[in-house]
């Protein structure tokens, strides 16, 4: 019993957040380009500081969620002087059409530009129809 | 990163946030006093200064460049950045300007100059490049570093 009655609370202290992930960080909205040609569509997001590892492209349903986590730069002991910049996180989401082959996301983070491909399905590629002449 | 230079805000308003930025953008072209080489936000790059006891340290958040493209030169405690990005050249070749549903991200020339506090030396700079954000370092003169004055007993 006594074991049993441990385990529960402990399990409760570990669902409380410790103060550091619980202090709630900046997040920004990035600037992206989206673009579209007959192959699919192209999303281009600046994200700063975020290496590969603290990336995540999520689609649920017909959403699609980038988010990123900028990577520590800064010395413990820098005293900032002067910001334009201050976030610590980027996240943004998009609805998709049922054009979009969610399954063939291809998604690429290099100097800090997140490339996102999204091809769309088949059928929906345009296709150029014959025009036959008696 | 940046605890210091985070305010906290809600992540699900990060909407009402771009909002309150852009307000904040207003406010900033009608503002009657402000640094003759502060910028307005939104501003490309974004530029962050801080110090330790060592070094001034400035993060440019250039994101997308070529570090070769970028130029920068640091004269009489003044540090200027410059460079290009073409973004046009991202979506692929002679990319149909028709097909932007958005286009947000900054395209063309830019350059950004910092003034730096008067305690930097020239002499000492390092500059690197990583994730999109071009970290310059610069040494202090060693008269300018904070000495630990010891207090005699007698």
């Amino acid at each position: 019993m006594a074991t049993e009655a441990t385990r529960e609370v402990s399990v409760k202290q570990s669902e409380v957040p410790a103060a550091e992930e619980r202090e709630q960080v900046r997040t920004i909205v990035p600037p992206v380009d989206v673009y579209e040609n007959n192959e699919g569509i192209i999303l281009l997001a600046d994200m700063p500081g975020v290496p590969k590892e603290n990336l995540d492209v999520l689609v649920d349903k017909d959403v699609l969620t980038i988010k990123g986590k900028i990577a520590k730069v800064v010395p413990d002991n820098l005293k900032p002087l002067y910001a334009e910049f201050g976030a610590a996180e980027y996240e943004r989401a998009f609805t998709l059409g049922a054009d979009v082959d969610v399954s063939k996301i291809d998604a690429k983070i290099s100097k800090g530009v997140l490339r996102l491909f999204l091809p769309k399905i088949e059928e929906v590629k345009p296709r150029k129809i014959e025009i036959q002449v008696e | 990163m940046l605890r210091s230079w985070i305010v906290p805000t809600d992540p699900f308003f990060a909407d009402l946030e771009r909002m309150r930025a852009e307000m904040e953008r207003l406010f900033d072209l009608a503002s009657p006093i402000g640094n003759i080489r502060g910028a307005i936000r939104g501003t490309f790059p974004a530029v962050n200064v801080g110090e330790t006891p060592e070094n001034v340290v400035v993060y440019i958040f250039a994101p997308g460049i070529d570090p070769d493209k970028l130029e920068l030169t640091l004269e009489k405690g003044v540090l200027t950045v410059s460079g290009e990005r073409d973004t046009s050249k991202e979506v692929g070749e002679n990319p149909d300007p028709q097909g932007y549903h958005r286009r947000e991200r900054f395209s063309g020339k830019f350059r950004r100059v910092i003034s730096l506090p008067e305690s930097v030396d020239p002499g000492k700079v390092t500059a690197k490049y990583s994730n999109g954000i071009l970290t310059v370092t610069i040494g202090k003169r060693e008269e300018e570093k904070a000495r630990k004055i010891e207090v005699a007993v007698e």
